[in-house]
């Protein structure tokens, strides 16, 4: 406010608003001040307000300047402090990451150890299950076995039930019928006590009366012999009843018994022991009773012969008799021994004459059948004879014809020429018969054998026939023979090959015709292969989740990390970081392989077209160059001005024909009108090229010099 | 009557037969799996069969696949459609067949015209052959060559182009051929019954 009264109008209106804006932060410097002191010059103060306005103007800005700088840098320091609570706030998160990552694989290890303890839970438990079936099973079995037993055991005591209650009646019938014969036996016994007590009885009687007969010493001393034997044989009946007691009371007891079976058998065979021993005491009974029947008899004969005679002479006569009797008998036996041996010696005899017989009626066949021989031979030698007595007669007819002859003629011929004719009839006659003797020998050799049956002739024929028959056959057999081989060869061969088609049925590679092969939808190997597919899906998939796994790790790797590079690589796994390289080896080595054919081709390219090149310049005088679109240009040998471009083009007919798309710059006039003729009116491109080639080798023949720098 | 009785008897012999056959199928299927390794042998347990110990597969899977073929195999017996059961064992890595085990169906010829009824075979013979084919199959292990890889199995049904077929559980398939030049086959023993007569055949791949 000091500076007012320098204040002048024209800059007070600039100048009033900002020394307010002054007021407070800007100082006047120096310059300022001594232009103030100065004097006041107004031509100066137009370039000093400008000045100072300049320099007001650029304290403000620097002020303004500063301010923002401070501000920018409170700013900074803001972003600063807010920066380092985010890395405070995402070292926390990270911790907290870590802490649940933590949190998760120990869960994860949990959740395997669980599973792996389920695991083994599940497979003892399979076991148990397994072990649990088995015994189930075993016990089936034995459940079979011991049914089976129970049956076979309730099968068995049945049988036995049944066959010992059979056992028991037989024994009751048995017990009953022995019964029985015991009270006969006591009956009997009884019946025999009975009469023997009347014969004592008798006896007594007898002895009283006998007594009162006779007082003979001898007489007595019998009577008590007889009585001594009556006491003895009371004695025995007596034992024997007291025996017999005793074997009904055993009988008893066994009634009582009867129920239990074996004892009951050996009872009964305790009584049939008994009952055994019982026997010969009954046959001592009947030989007793005998022996008293005969004793009564003896007695009764004394008694009656007691007056006559004395009683001991009938026993020496009566031994006397027997042994008499005795005597004749074995004598009797003797003859009858001697006469058997007689009759068995007769019947030899018998025998032996028998065969005899026979032999000699065999002889006797045998020599009747001679004598037929004989008689027959004799019969023939019989009528030899008389043939021969025959012939002799008449030889001897004959003889006295000729002696007569002679004895007509009186003999002047001598007799040789008869006796030579007689000799030679003789020796005839002598041969005839050796002849004769001859057959008849042959006749009785082959008729004794052949006596009554077909003749021999018959006989061979039928021999010849049967041995023809018989080649035959075996002809036949061996024809059989070899074709039974051959068929046998045959059916080996069958045989095989049908073994070798079977096998090719049973390998499976030929199914019949009309046969469809099926299998289960649902099987063991279709169950391993599926098993198998799903087993790779899994794993590609797994790959796959792995892959982006890694993607998105590299990912944040770059973000959150200046070294990306080296994290980059260490999430490549090495297996597939190998599995590329060799990859690479190998497509590496192919490329260069490739290179090495293609670098071949184009040499035995080039080679083939600089060939091909050469024969087409050579033959018909034209050069070719190709480009790369297909288009072709034809320069003569002779003219290298006449050049023409040729591109192909499709036609409607699918050939190909070329056309002329352009020439070169300075075309001979005449090739022009040739092009005309021949392209555009005629369509002949070759006529053109020849009619071309011709005009340019005139041309080049005429020039002559140019020619050659031409070629 | 007798021309009455005899239908009724064959009615039953066709089925009893195809009961018998379909039978043998599977112990001789189970007898194969074992006996060449293409399943652990943990899996099997014995049973008593044929008056001899067989050993029979406990695997679940297994044994409902089994049944599953061999119902429908009666169920064709009976119309008389299939005429060949082969059990293919193929590599699990390559894919290829190694052996095939076939198993010819024929239906035996019946004598329609003979006066009297054919004398039955006794079943005691029928289950003797069959022993010896299956103790045959046991034997072949001798011969057959060694399997060091792990295999998988197929069966598959050779059956008349009018058979009735399940369209849902059966498809035409490949018939696993063995390649000629390296084909073998050994012919086993066969069995009978008065209806059926089964001829076992074993082709190998051999690469002498």
């Amino acid at each position: 406010m000091e500076g007012k009264k320098f204040v002048t109008p024209a800059n007070r209106s600039s100048r009033l608003p900002s020394a307010s804006a002054r007021s407070s932060a800007m100082k006047r410097d120096s310059l300022t001040a001594e232009l103030e002191r100065g004097e006041w010059r107004p031509e100066q103060a137009t370039a000093k307000r400008q000045q100072r306005s300049q320099a007001f103007t650029s304290t403000i800005a620097q002020s303004s300047f500063e301010r923002q700088l401070a501000t920018a840098k409170a700013a900074k320091i803001d972003l600063e402090k807010r920066l380092r609570e985010k890395d405070a706030i995402i070292e926390g998160l990270e911790r907290d990451r870590r802490w649940l990552h933590e949190r998760a694989e120990e869960e994860k290890q949990a959740k395997e150890q669980e599973m792996a303890e389920h695991e083994e839970a599940k497979t003892k438990y399979d076991k148990e299950l397994r072990a649990l079936r088995d015994s189930y099973r075993d016990l089936q079995e034995e459940h079979v076995d011991l049914k089976e037993q129970h049956e076979q055991l309730s099968r068995s005591t049945s049988s036995t039930i049944a066959s010992q209650k059979t056992r028991i009646s037989t024994l009751e019938r048995q017990v009953e019928t022995l019964e029985s014969e015991l009270q006969e036996f006591k009956r009997l016994a009884d019946e025999r006590s009975r009469e023997v007590q009347e014969a004592q009885e008798r006896m007594e009687d007898l002895s009283i009366a006998n007594e009162s007969f006779s007082r003979e010493n001898l007489e007595e001393e019998n009577w008590a012999v007889v009585r001594e034997e009556l006491h003895r044989q009371a004695n025995y009946m007596r034992t024997l009843e007291a025996t017999n007691a005793k074997l009904n009371q055993e009988v008893h007891a066994l009634r009582e018994r009867y129920t239990s079976v074996e004892v009951l058998r050996e009872e009964k065979r305790g009584m049939e022991a008994k009952l055994r021993a019982l026997e010969p005491l009954r046959e001592k009974v009947v030989r007793l009773e005998a022996e008293v029947e005969a004793a009564r008899k003896e007695r009764e004969d004394w008694a009656t012969k007691n007056a006559s005679s004395s009683p001991s002479q009938t026993p020496v006569s009566v031994t006397q008799s027997l042994s008499a009797l005795r005597m004749e008998h074995a004598r009797l036996l003797e003859e009858h021994g001697a006469t058997v041996a007689l009759l068995h010696q007769r019947e030899k005899e018998l025998a032996d004459s028998e065969s005899s017989r026979k032999d000699q009626r065999e002889t006797i066949d045998k020599l009747q059948s001679e004598v037929r021989v004989l008689k027959d031979i004799v019969n023939r030698k019989e009528q030899k004879v008389t043939l021969a007595e025959r012939e002799v007669g008449f030889l001897q007819a004959l003889l006295a014809s000729y002696t007569a002859e002679d004895a007509a003629q009186e003999g002047a011929k001598p007799d040789e020429i008869q006796t030579q004719r007689i000799q030679h009839l003789e020796a005839l006659l002598a041969d005839y018969k050796s002849r004769i003797a001859e057959l008849e020998k042959e006749i009785t050799e082959g008729g004794g054998r052949l006596q009554n049956g077909p003749s021999r002739k018959e006989l061979a024929d039928a021999l010849r026939a049967v041995q023809e028959e018989k080649l035959q056959a075996q002809k036949a057999l061996e024809e059989a023979e070899s074709a039974n081989a051959q068929l046998e060869e045959k059916h080996e061969h069958v045989e095989q090959a049908l073994f070798e088609l079977r096998g090719e049925v049973g390998g499976g590679r030929h199914v019949p015709p009309g046969t469809r092969v099926l299998a289960l939808r649902d099987n063991p190997a279709q169950q391993w292969a599926d098993t198998r597919q799903a087993v790779l899906d899994r794993l590609k998939a797994e790959n796959e989740a792995l892959l982006a796994r890694l993607k998105e790790l590299e990912e944040r790797g770059v973000v959150s990390g200046g070294e990306g590079e080296e994290k980059r690589e260490s999430f490549v796994p090495r297996e597939s970081w190998e599995a590329v390289s060799r990859e690479k080896e190998e497509l590496l080595a192919e490329v260069r392989k490739k290179e090495k054919l293609y670098i071949r081709l184009k040499e035995v390219y080039t080679k083939k077209t600089a060939e091909f090149r050469e024969a087409l310049s050579s033959i018909l005088g034209i050069k070719l160059a190709f480009y790369p679109n297909g288009s072709v240009r034809v320069t003569s040998q002779y003219d290298l001005n006449a050049s023409f471009v040729f591109q192909p083009t499709s036609a409607e007919n699918g050939q190909a024909t070329m056309q002329l798309v352009a020439q070169g710059a300075d075309v001979p006039v005449d090739i022009e009108g040739m092009l005309q003729f021949w392209v555009l009116e005629r369509n002949c491109i070759p006529g053109f090229l020849a009619s071309v080639t011709l005009e340019c080798y005139d041309r080049w023949e005429r020039g002559g010099g140019n020619a050659a720098g031409a070629q | 009557m007798p021309t009455k009785q005899a239908p009724t008897r064959q009615a039953i012999t066709l089925k009893g037969s195809t009961n018998l056959v379909t039978e043998f199928f599977k112990y001789a299927v189970n007898t194969i799996l074992f006996q060449r390794g293409v399943y652990p042998s943990d899996d099997f347990h014995m049973v008593k069969k044929y008056g001899q110990t067989v050993l029979i597969t406990q695997d679940l899977a297994l044994e409902n696949y089994l049944d599953k073929i061999l119902k429908q195999v009666n169920k064709w017996l009976l119309t008389g459609s299939v005429t060949q059961l082969v059990l293919a064992i193929i590599s699990k890595d390559t894919r290829i067949t190694l052996e095939r085990w076939v198993f010819d169906v024929n239906l035996v010829e019946q004598e329609q015209d003979t006066a009297e009824p054919r004398q039955p075979k006794p079943e005691s013979e029928i289950q003797a052959e069959i022993r010896y084919i299956l103790k045959q199959i046991v034997s072949t292990v001798t011969f057959l060559p060694i399997m060091d890889e792990p295999t998988v199995f197929n069966i598959l049904a050779y059956t008349s182009e009018s058979a009735d077929i399940p369209a849902d559980e059966w498809v035409d398939t490949d018939p696993l051929a063995i390649e000629a030049s390296k084909s073998q086959q050994v012919k086993l023993r066969s069995f009978s019954t008065d209806v059926h007569r089964i001829e076992a055949m074993v082709a190998y791949r051999y690469e002498g």
